[in-house]
């Protein structure tokens, strides 16, 4: 089958002159349909460089990046546009919620924008909703809830138009762990009986360990890849935390 | 439920953000339509006898307005852009498209824009009613005046406006297209480098102020300076004053800055560190702002200086012109007693001296009637007794720079020495006007010339008296009167007060809308920062204090400076109409600062608002 994710060679350089600073070197990986790819690396490694270039965030300094068939690194403003609407969901750190409109409003957005119809709209947000356990806020506003539900918020209107592929950076980064455990079962179980693809940025390894393969990313370098194949999610954080060890030596910035 | 809906949800929802927008635009509308109502209307225009000139004056005064208005709204669109990034940014990341951004921005301009000509239109009629029969009033004109509706005036606002929210929108779709995805997850910027004091700029910029004040305070009559540069003279002087202003707030203010903070003792205390470096990473940005308040103010102080000292001075100056409540040539009239101070009869003989290029015109006086004249205005005489060799010279246009002194006079060939020059006029001047000599009575009834008879009288409260000056008028030759002078004086001057202080009264509302939306737009930039303060324990009242800091520095420095250009524009202007206007020009400058003061306190709390809302939101 083919890849849903192919990046060839890709190079992220800052700045320019003498005083540059290369982000990310000679990136290649892929990703399948249906996968949860998690992204690890001690910070200025370039995860999050890498997550906004694969997001049509950035730009790359060089290389190709295919979703199926297209290379959005080569594509145009508008098509980007119009290709982010049509299959990409993105979830951050710090929830990117408009005060102004409410909980149903906000996760509605992405089909408003792509201009369905309100009764499948209004089917839609009710299932996500019911699916992430926020049907009962769906008429508050963000500034009436928890960051934690701000978030559950955030990623079912990523999800909402039934995106080919998920960018979350950080989804956990501003939770408690409560809240963090109850937003990465709701991804992860998504990701299992729907098959919705997610990559993930993130330095925890708790949250990693939710994940189905880890990327590990040092220097702007690919530097290992674990997978979890039949492991249980315990055995699996160990192993993640373990490589961590190996890795950076340092673990107190990845816990 | 389309975006399209949602846009107008978020509108509603954002009331807040809008509302200023809205109201800064409305403001402006409100302004240009009085303002054009009233350079349309019969009334005004049928006020002044030089009603061209008066057409000029307002048409170049509707031009100034325009621009000043253009540059408001355009301000108050940018800070209101700058609000609305988050949203626009997500709307780009959800996969709509940039040009569908830019037409919903531009749509939703368009609309604003609408809204406001409406509201702005309607309310501007009912204050241009208001402010016309103000300027009645001002210029002591008891007109009735009917409901001014102009068509003319709300098709040259309807215009005028298009053409600005035309721009608006557009510049507004242009910052669509320069904004790039990835500002909005990299909010923090490239450090910026650290400004420093150029020391040439600074000595070009207090050389440009100094080369301009010297040319403010240049004679207009005998500087050479003038006859140089002639009518570029005074775009020269604001060319000179702009740049100057410019390049000390962006040396200068570095330099201070910089210094203090490398003082340990005062930077290291409290949150002077912050304070000093928050405005030090300002100051570059800031100094094209700073320059175009100070500027401004500048204007504001100097207009409305201007027009505020001459209308004060109106009294001074008919009094000048006219110091006898009424005189005339002829014989006495009947005129009620009891209004009488003093009434004097006296003779006049006009002579013909000839001199070496022309001949000078000369009224004698005797020497009893110019005792009893000068007695009547309470001039401080000193003893006379004039000797037949001697003469008094009376001449109310005598100028240093333009004639000799007259040392001698030959009457009749006697030869008389002028003992003494006075430069005030003795008689009202549209009665007689011209030089007085004064010579002792035996002199006087000698000489050979042509004989007159005038009347003086002084009457109590002269302004009261209209009607017996028209009365006295119609009866009497060569007649004139301080109160009739004065009435024309006001009118004359009236309209051209009404315009000076209307533009005076915007430019000074302007300047405080400007640097309350610049400091507003500092608050939302700062409001991250001041969080941090928080959190790491500095107290709500000490952010408090460097916030009324870093706002003073911001209001204090542009009104200092143009205090200083105002003052030096008005030190000329007085010079050129040798007028003392020191008294008015003071108040002026008080009540300007006063006013300024205000939008002080307004724009700290305005400040303070915004980082108590994000602090306690966060903290």
């Amino acid at each position: 089958m083919e890849h849903l994710l192919k990046v060839e060679s890709v190079e992220k350089i800052y700045g320019k002159g003498a005083n540059t600073f290369q982000a990310l070197e000679d990136i290649s990986f892929a990703i399948d349909h249906g996968e949860f790819v998690g992204v690890m690396g001690p910070s200025g490694a370039g995860k999050s460089t890498l997550l906004n270039v694969l997001a049509t965030i950035d730009t790359p300094t060089k290389g190709d990046i295919y979703v199926e068939e297209d290379n959005i690194a080569k594509m145009k403003e508008d098509k980007l546009a119009d290709f982010r609407r049509d299959h990409l969901g993105f979830i951050f750190q710090d929830y990117n919620l408009l005060d102004s409109l409410t909980v149903r409003e906000n996760i509605l957005l992405p089909l408003a924008i792509a201009k369905q119809p309100a009764k499948e709209i209004e089917e839609k947000v009710n299932t996500i909703s019911r699916s992430f356990g926020i049907e009962g806020l769906l008429d508050k506003y963000p500034y009436q809830i928890s960051g934690g539900q701000k978030q559950r918020t955030a990623s079912c209107r990523a999800l909402v138009s039934n995106p080919k592929l998920i960018f979350a950076d950080e989804p956990t980064g501003a939770l408690d762990s409560k809240s963090a455990t109850d937003l990465l079962e709701s991804l992860s179980s998504l990701n299992e009986e729907h098959e919705t693809t997610i990559m993930m940025v993130t330095h925890d390894a708790y949250a990693a360990s939710f994940c189905r393969r880890i990327l590990f990313i040092k220097d702007g370098r690919l530097s290992k890849e674990l997978i979890r194949g039949m492991h249980t999610r315990k055995e699996f954080f160990q192993m993640i935390l373990d490589e961590l060890a190996e890795l950076g030596g340092d673990g107190n910035d990845l816990v | 439920m389309t975006l399209f809906d949602l846009a107008l949800k978020n509108i509603r929802r954002n009331m807040k953000s809008y509302g200023l927008y809205i109201g800064s635009t409305i403001f402006s509308i409100i302004i240009y339509f009085t303002f054009a109502t009233l350079k349309h209307s019969d009334d005004i225009s049928g006020l002044a006898e030089t009603s061209k000139q008066m057409q000029a004056i307002m048409s170049a005064s509707a031009f100034v307005l325009m621009i000043f208005v253009a540059i408001f709204i355009l301000y108050s669109n940018s800070f209101f852009m700058k609000r609305r990034k988050k949203e626009v940014a997500l709307y780009s990341l959800l996969g709509v498209r940039k040009r569908s951004i830019g037409f919903l921005l531009f749509f939703e301009n368009i609309v604003i824009g609408l809204l406001s000509l409406i509201v702005g239109v309607g309310l501007g009629f009912l204050l241009s009613q208001a402010l016309l029969s103000l300027l009645l009033k001002l210029m002591g004109l008891s007109l009735s005046v009917g409901f001014a509706f102009s068509m003319q005036a709300v098709i040259e606002t309807v215009v005028v406006f298009f053409l600005i929210f035309l721009v608006t929108s557009l510049l507004g779709y242009r910052v669509i297209y320069k904004f790039k995805l990835i500002d909005l997850f990299h909010a923090e910027k490239k450090g910026e480098e650290q400004p420093k004091a150029r020391m040439i700029s600074a000595v070009i910029g207090v050389i440009a102020l100094v080369a301009a004040y010297w040319l403010a305070l240049q004679d207009l009559l005998t500087s050479s300076a003038w006859r140089i540069l002639g009518l570029a003279m005074p775009l020269v002087i604001i060319g000179l004053t702009i740049l100057g202003s410019y390049l000390l707030f962006n040396s200068v203010l570095v330099y201070v800055l910089n210094v203090l903070k490398k003082s340990k003792t005062w930077a290291w205390k409290g949150l002077n560190l912050m304070t000093s470096s928050q405005l030090l990473y300002r100051i570059r940005g800031n100094a094209k702002t700073l320059t175009i308040i100070a500027t401004l103010s500048a204007t504001t102080i100097t207009a409305g200086g201007a027009i505020f000292g001459t209308y004060y001075n109106t009294e001074k100056s008919v009094e000048e012109l006219t110091p006898f409540s009424f005189m005339w040539e002829g014989e006495e009239q009947d005129i009620d007693e009891a209004l009488i101070e003093n009434a004097i009869s006296f003779d006049t003989k006009e002579i013909v001296v000839e001199g070496e290029v022309y001949d000078q015109y000369y009224y004698v006086i005797g020497e009893e009637t110019f005792k009893k004249l000068t007695d009547s205005l309470g001039w401080d005489i000193e003893n006379l007794n004039l000797n037949k060799d001697e003469a008094i010279m009376v001449d109310p246009f005598y100028d240093e720079r333009l004639q000799d002194k007259v040392d001698t006079v030959v009457v009749d060939n006697d030869v008389k020495k002028v003992e003494q020059l006075y430069e005030e006029p003795l008689f009202n001047l549209p009665t007689l006007p011209g030089t007085t000599l004064v010579v002792d009575d035996a002199s006087f009834g000698e000489i050979d010339g042509e004989n007159a008879t005038y009347q003086a009288v002084q009457v109590t409260d002269y302004k009261d008296h209209l009607d017996l000056s028209k009365e006295l008028e119609a009866k009497t030759e060569n007649f004139s009167s301080a109160v009739q002078n004065y009435q024309d004086t006001i009118e004359a001057s009236g309209a051209m007060l009404f315009v000076g202080s209307f533009l005076g009264l915007v430019f000074l509302v302007a300047t405080g809308s400007i640097i309350f939306f610049k400091m507003m737009t500092e608050a939302e930039e700062d409001k991250d920062k001041y969080a941090v303060l928080y959190k790491i324990g500095v107290s709500k009242k000490e952010m408090k204090k460097t916030i009324r800091y870093q706002v003073g520095l911001i209001f204090l420095v542009p009104l200092v400076l143009g205090l200083m250009h105002g003052a030096v524009a008005l030190m000329a202007f007085s010079n050129l109409l040798q007028m003392n206007l020191w008294e008015p020009i003071i108040i002026w400058m008080i009540a300007y600062t006063m006013i300024y003061i205000l939008y002080y306190v307004i724009t700290v709390r305005g400040f303070n608002k915004t980082i108590t809302q994000t602090v306690t939101q966060e903290g």
